[in-house]
């Protein structure tokens, strides 16, 4: 290849824009250069160096309706442009002088119509000297269009990844399908510790603690998150140095065109909030803490002193009193209840409150507890107001249940009645609602025909420490929270409870739901035991006198392995009027002694038997199996220091008649023991 | 009728359920015996508590549970409250469980109450004891 000259090196330096046109010639290569010219598909026109137009391409005419070619040859630049439609005068002298200071092509744009115009001149120099310019138009609207949404968007893209990139409140990142680590922001990189290049490529499981992954739950959450199109979670996520820090994790999947490209994960650290909520909780339990134990405090200190107020008081009622005095012993005595009662309500409220309170799961029956209360209300209803029950005779004769909140619920529910209602009746309803093979369900109803409860205060009824009248405190006495126990307890026993008023006209229809565990049917003679149980309610001289009349003769055992408390026992049956009474210092020995054959008719050798519930070697309970497994059925009384809630009626359900709290209160005993022996007179 | 110095150690109405069995108000010969008898009960008791907590192989908590059932009962019967209410901790206690018998404890826990309780116990049943004397005038 020979080497090239100087001039042809500018030559083809200015290549492609300039053009070396060659002299005109007739040559081929002249004819072709103006077939170049007159059928360039693009609308193109040249000017001397004079400016005058000497070429015209036959696509001007689809810019510019003129078209006698002759007609444009040969005039200056400003006629031309006169002429024409495109371009302006003062675009092709823009053109025109850009390439004299250039001596480079240019292009330049102008509107027109709403299309944008591109006017490309190129000088055409040779030997220095710009011989001619070759002006080309074009409309690139399209071209001007699309650049512009080309810009927008990048800048839109830009703008995202910077904000992605910088955002350091949120670790924002990719996974690909897998779980992979795609993409890594600073904000990932503060939270978790990790650099970029440390993470990319890593699985994400990296951020989750080992108990987690042996679980899968990083897994698990991409599965959720493809099949509920997102995933949510809040939980600890471990750091690069293996300190931990709370999250709240959203995981997204992410598609295009319906193709899975990966998944957008979002994690927030939460670590402070989560401090803080946990110290706000603490608080707020520490203080609820304290405020139910101060509660239970208090009610507990009030409780002793009135117990003994309430006991001298009895003993004074028994004393002497003149008609004034009794009248005023009465009054202290009944406020005395009322106080006991709200003191011994704001208790149970508190270790409610407090969540430990505890529910027993003896064996009860619901129909003896409604047939207990209704009992103690019978006596006591106001003239005018019928008390009724009805007990649905499919109702379990015993479940699995707390007997004493039972009827807890029944007799509160039972008083508000009795006390708001005047006139007409009260009745008492239960029935059993559902069974399957676990549970009873059981519906209990409290109907009255009372003053009702006006609609508005039938939403806060069950709200602690309100009552729907503020006017009737004064006629009805209350704290205000006996149903929102009853609604706890309710709760506890896996029940609701619930208030409509009565479509019997005025009222209300107080009921409440308890699930009760089912148990195996109890034997025949335990039945027969459980129907003895009642309270006589006879006045205590009257009752005094009764038991007096009915112990002479009476064969009394008492099973008691504490000789102190044995001795006391004896002693006070004695002053009670016994005469025949054994005593015994274990189970075993009770029993022996309970199951002797006495001739001629084999009868038991005693009318009652005291058991104690702790004894050696058998106790009151196994004791009380034993005796009734040897067919004897004379009733037993339990005897126990363990005064828990819920106990006596388990040991009912064992077998046993009745249940005294020790230290053993005389007039109680003295009703319990006349309600044994009349019972048994009854049955024998 | 009121007992000197018994305010919160005895309840007043149980004990007073023990006077009346007295025959005679001024010999108190029933209640006498029943009080020293549980005053022997009660040493012989705590004797036997030191007994198992000296042992120097594993201490026997269920025994001392049922001891402290045991003096709760007749602690109870006279009203004497406070024994009462230390031995049913020790009752409660010696179950591994708190002192109102709800939660559970450990052994170790258990163990540490047990002793300082009984300790309590004790020290209130000797309070007691010189407050009951000093009703039965017997200032020995």
């Amino acid at each position: 290849m020979s080497p090239l000259r100087p001039r042809d090196l500018t030559a083809f330096s200015l290549a492609p824009t300039t053009v070396n046109l060659p002299p005109p010639t007739d040559s081929d290569s002249g004819s072709l250069v103006l077939d170049i010219l007159c059928y360039t598909p693009t609308p193109t026109f040249v000017l001397d160096a004079n400016l005058r137009v000497i070429h015209v391409s036959d696509s001007f005419r689809s810019v510019s309706s003129h078209l006698n070619r002759d007609q444009l040859l040969g005039i200056h630049v400003d006629d031309f442009c006169a002429k024409v439609t495109l371009p302006s005068n003062a675009l092709v002298r823009g053109g025109i002088r850009a390439a004299q200071n250039t001596a480079s092509s240019s292009m330049l744009e102008e509107r027109l119509h709403d299309r944008i115009w591109t006017l490309r001149t190129v000088p055409i120099i040779r030997n220095d000297t710009v011989r001619c310019f070759l002006m080309e138009v074009q409309d690139t609207t399209e071209a001007h269009r699309r650049q512009l949404e080309l810009e927008e968007r990048s800048y839109t893209n830009e703008t995202f990844k910077i904000l992605v990139d910088t955002v350091k409140d949120y670790a924002i990142f990719m996974l690909d399908p897998q779980g992979y680590v795609a993409t890594w922001n600073a904000g990932a990189q503060t939270f978790k510790g990790y650099t970029k290049s440390e993470i990319i490529g890593k699985h994400f499981s990296n951020f989750y603690s080992q108990e987690d992954r042996d679980n899968d739950k990083p897994g698990r959450e991409l599965r959720d998150a493809l099949r509920d199109g997102r995933c949510e979670d809040e939980g600890w996520r471990i750091r690069k140095d293996g300190s931990r820090f709370w999250a709240n994790v959203v995981i997204t999947p992410v598609y295009k065109d319906n193709v899975l490209l990966g998944f957008s994960k979002v994690t927030r650290d939460l670590t402070e909030r989560k401090k803080a909520e946990s110290t706000l909780i603490s608080a707020y339990e520490e203080a609820s803490k304290l405020k139910s134990e101060f509660l239970a405090n208090m009610s507990h200190e009030i409780r002793t002193p009135m117990h003994g107020m309430l006991a001298a008081l009895t003993l004074l009622l028994d004393t002497d009193l003149n008609p004034e005095q009794l009248e005023l012993a009465r009054v202290i005595e009944e406020s005395g209840e009322v106080l006991l009662q709200v003191i011994n309500d704001i208790l149970d409220y508190s270790k409610l409150a407090s969540g430990n309170f505890p529910i027993s799961h003896d064996i009860i029956s619901v129909s003896d507890i409604i047939l207990s209360v209704f009992r103690t209300h019978e006596k006591c209803s106001k003239p005018n107001v019928l008390l009724q029950k009805s007990i649905d005779p499919k109702l379990p004769s015993a479940a699995e249940g707390d007997s004493l909140r039972y009827r807890q619920i029944v007799q509160n529910l039972l008083s508000n009645a009795t006390k708001f209602t005047d006139e007409g009746y009260v009745r008492m309803q239960a029935k059993l609602q559902q069974e399957d093979d676990e549970y009873y369900t059981i519906l209990t109803e409290v109907v009255d025909s009372g003053i009702g409860v006006p609609a508005i205060a039938s939403g806060s009824l069950f709200t602690p420490f309100t009552q729907f009248d503020n006017s009737a405190t004064k006629r009805y006495k209350g704290t205000g929270l006996g149903l929102s126990i009853c609604k706890s307890l309710a709760e506890l026993m896996g029940g609701k409870i619930g208030f409509h008023p009565n479509s019997e006209g005025k009222g209300s229809v107080f009921w409440f739901t308890a699930k009760l565990k089912k148990v195996k049917q109890l034997g025949q003679v335990e039945l027969l035991q459980r129907k003895l149980e009642t309270l006589s309610t006879a006045s205590s001289t009257h009752a005094f006198d009764e038991l007096r009349s009915l112990a002479r003769n009476r064969r009394i055992l008492i099973a008691e392995d504490n000789a102190i408390n044995r001795k006391v026992m004896l002693k006070m049956l004695t002053g009670l009027g016994f005469e025949s009474i054994d005593v015994a210092t274990d189970g075993n020995e009770a029993v022996r002694l309970s199951t002797r054959q006495i001739p001629p008719n084999n009868s038991s050798p005693y009318d009652l038997i005291m058991l104690d519930i702790n004894m050696p070697f058998l106790d009151g309970t196994q004791a009380t199996k034993k005796i009734r497994e040897a067919g004897i059925d004379v009733p037993i009384m339990a005897m126990t220091a363990n005064a828990l809630k819920g106990q006596a009626e388990s040991y009912i359900a064992k077998g046993m008649t009745a249940y005294i709290a020790k230290p053993v209160d005389r007039k109680l005993l003295v009703e319990l023991l006349l309600s044994c022996l009349q019972k048994r007179d009854g049955l024998g | 009728m009121a007992i000197p110095g018994a305010k919160d150690s005895i309840d007043e109405a149980t004990f007073e359920q023990i006077l009346e069995m007295d025959d005679d108000e001024d010999e108190r010969e029933f209640s006498r015996s029943i009080v020293y008898d549980f005053f022997t009960q009660a040493e012989s008791t705590f004797d036997k508590m030191d007994a198992n907590l000296a042992r120097s192989e594993k201490k026997d908590l269920k025994t001392l549970s049922e001891l402290g059932h045991f003096l709760k009962g007749s602690s109870a019967t006279l009203g004497l409250n406070k024994v009462k209410d230390s031995c049913e901790k020790i009752q409660n206690y010696g179950q591994k469980k708190d002192e109102k018998g709800e939660k559970e404890i450990t052994e170790e826990e258990g163990l540490k109450k047990l002793e300082t309780t009984i300790e309590q116990a004790k020290q209130e049943f000797h309070d007691v004891e010189k407050v009951l004397k000093k009703f039965y005038n017997d200032e020995s």
